[in-house]
């Protein structure tokens, strides 16, 4: 079709609407025109069609709805006749459609019940959603103690800070040369203080619920912002307690209630590959204070005592390191 | 075979349905068969319509028994007992929804309706539907071959003058608004009130609808859409002009100036292609089959928003660049619907 012929209805639209804005900024059409547009059909039970639009609301009407029925024939001449053959029908199937109104009744009564009819749905519902939502939130904090106040904790469990900064120092060399480094859970903020005194730019975030008590889902979740927030090649390290020795796994990890699961350092560096960094290293340190003694004869009694130095009194702590895919 | 012939319960006057059995009827002579219309009632005003009865005696065993479907009737379920070739045209039932609470008998007849129409449909060789939409409907219904041959208009109904009566009464207003179809919740006839009463506020004063469509069939609905104008203070702004003959019909496309549908369910719409024919721009809400038969030769209305429905209808009344287009587009559009084309497709599909 030629051009001159088409007829853009798009842009015939487009000006009834400007038409329609235009008189409703001039209040030409108000509230006035709308409540007329409105008006309903006078003289009965609204067309169907408009019920649909408003299903509860009509759903409501259609409960208490009488059913009427004029058994009065006006046709001339036969008209009693029919009347009468009309009551006597009515008399004859009374109770048949009496039991089938009654099942009908106690549909229409267990429907209503499912569906509030005052126009709201399913009330029960929502008080049984709240009360999942209150119960959920509730068993959050009484899983990680939050009620506590977390200040305490922080005295009690934050960690000695020549130690910490002992650890950080460990990795300095990572993030030599880069100009925005961000530590999540930093804390009293001694490795942030430790990478400016080493002209390293950074900035740190703590007391975020999504830093504290993590789940592996959110760890995940975690990796994910990281990798579309980092640059290319950019460093990533985490530093947690290492269940690997068991004495942390099964005791110290245990001390802080805010702690949820404790994670093995092969999961945490396969979580890292699975979501695409690359160059994953772990690193174990902060090596137990309490060892047993290994000077005993070289023998099997020594490589005894070796793997269970090894497995009760190992590094406390481990670090997976990995780099922003490229 | 020898014989074409066609059935449905009510044959009238001035019905789109009746008119496409005579026309139809017509053509298939013209094709060198034997072919009558067959019905249970046929109203005054038509000719040359025989009685049901006739067709036990009159269908050989390889004639073709067209029944033509826009109601149930009892008839139909010993008709299908004929042997012939059985087809069924497919005119559309409205929904019992729609009668629901306004006519309870009209909602009891569409409902048994609908059941006839699947129970009956082994019976049939192909289902014809007038509308894709139809079509579908058949096919939903359970019947296997299913094709569309839109309705085959006769526009020799309007080869005459217009009613002068008609012209002279409604020429000269500014805004006139028509909208042509029985008087029917389905059709909607409530909402155009209710838009007349935006477009008397917002857009012109003067504004007047003329409904033409019988309003005998629907009393209930009739009733409540005059107690409607009464309650909106549109007494004499709104005129029902009834069921009309083929020259008033034609004067009242003449004398508007816009077509306004707003009905929520049309098997095909045949006054939609009848106002493109006589020039008059269509703005029609899109719904059921309305969508299809006006193509892109009038303003659809997709959302239902009846100062939508008012501002457009303004727009495509007011002389100018819009109103020439789609009064073109319109002519064009009523082409694809060219009777000798659709009797081509009817012999077609129906092998003849």
């Amino acid at each position: 079709m030629s051009d001159k012929l088409k007829v853009d209805l798009d842009a015939v639209m487009a000006e009834v609407r400007e038409r329609i804005r235009e008189k409703r900024e001039k209040g030409i059409y108000g509230p006035d025109v709308e409540a007329l547009l409105r008006v309903p059909l006078p003289g009965g039970r609204r067309i169907f069609a408009d019920d649909l639009q408003d299903p509860l609301g009509s759903l409501a009407e259609a409960l208490d709805a009488e059913v009427e029925y004029d058994p009065r024939s006006r046709k001339p001449l036969v008209g009693p006749l029919i009347t009468f053959a009309r009551r006597v029908t009515i008399g004859l199937v009374k109770w048949w459609m009496g039991a089938i109104l009654e099942r009908q009744e106690r549909v229409n009564h267990l429907l209503a019940a499912a569906y509030d009819y005052e126009g709201q749905m399913a009330p029960r519902f929502g008080a049984r959603l709240e009360k999942l939502e209150r119960d959920l939130k509730e068993w959050r904090e009484h899983l990680t103690a939050s009620n506590l106040h977390s200040v305490y904790f922080q005295a009690r469990f934050g960690g000695d800070e020549s130690v910490i900064r002992r650890q950080s120092e460990a990795f300095l060399d990572l993030f030599k040369g880069r100009k925005r480094v961000l530590d999540l859970g930093s804390g009293k903020g001694i490795f942030l203080q430790l990478l400016k005194e080493n002209g390293i730019g950074a900035y740190g975030v703590d007391l975020d619920p999504r830093t504290e008590h993590i789940l592996p889902g959110e760890l995940v979740e975690i990796l994910r912002v990281c990798r579309r927030a980092l640059a290319p090649g950019s460093p990533l390290v985490f530093v947690t307690p290492n269940p690997k020795t068991l004495t942390v796994g099964a005791y110290t990890f245990w001390l802080d209630p805010q702690h949820l699961r404790p994670i093995p350092p092969e999961l945490f560096k396969f979580y890292l590959e699975v979501e695409g960094f690359t160059d994953v290293k772990v690193r174990t340190f902060e090596p137990s204070e309490k060892r047993l003694n290994e000077s005993v004869p070289e023998g099997p009694i020594r490589d005894n005592v070796k793997l269970l130095n090894e497995t009760l009194f190992g590094d406390r702590d481990y670090a997976v390191v990995g780099r922003a895919p490229s | 075979m020898t014989a074409v012939h066609q059935f449905h319960p009510v044959l009238a006057p001035a019905d789109a349905m009746s008119n496409h059995v005579f026309a139809l009827r017509k053509r298939i002579r013209g094709w060198g068969y034997d072919s009558y219309a067959y019905a249970v009632e046929a109203k005054a005003g038509v000719a040359d319509v025989r009685s049901y009865r006739r067709l036990f005696r009159d269908v050989k065993p390889d004639d073709m028994l067209v029944i033509h479907f826009s109601m149930g009737h009892e008839v139909i379920d010993q008709l299908v007992k004929i042997q012939a070739r059985r087809v069924l045209v497919y005119h559309n039932i409205t929904p019992p929804e729609f009668f629901s609470g306004i006519n309870p008998h009209a909602a009891a007849h569409a409902r048994l309706g609908l059941r006839q129409l699947a129970r009956i449909a082994p019976a049939f060789e192909l289902g014809i539907g007038v509308s894709e939409f139809n079509r579908r409907t058949l096919a939903e219904a359970g019947y296997e071959e299913t094709t569309r041959v839109p309705i085959l208009i006769d526009w020799s109904h309007f080869a005459t003058p217009p009613d002068d009566a008609v012209l002279a009464r409604w020429q000269g207003f500014r805004s006139v608004l028509l909208f042509v179809g029985r008087i029917s919740p389905n059709k909607r006839q409530d909402d155009l009130v209710r838009m007349l009463a935006y477009y008397r506020r917002c857009i012109d004063p003067e504004a007047h609808l003329v409904l033409v469509g019988a309003f005998r069939d629907q009393p209930q609905y009739h009733a409540r859409v005059v107690a409607l104008i009464e309650r909106l203070g549109l007494g004499g702004a709104v005129h029902f002009a009834g069921s009309v003959d083929g020259a008033a019909l034609l004067a009242y496309y003449r004398a508007a100036k816009c077509f306004v549908s707003l009905s929520e369910h049309e098997g095909f719409g045949v006054p939609l292609l009848e106002a493109m024919r006589f020039r008059l721009p269509v703005v029609a809400y899109d719904a059921a089959a309305v969508g299809e038969t006006v193509g892109s030769a009038g303003v659809l209305l997709h959302e239902r928003d009846l100062a939508e429905a008012a501002e457009a209808a303004a727009i495509v009344s007011e002389a100018g660049d819009v109103r020439e287009r789609l009064v073109e587009a319109g002519e064009r559009r009523v082409k694809d619907f060219d009777p000798d084309k659709v009797a081509e497709r009817t012999r077609q599909v129906l092998g003849l």
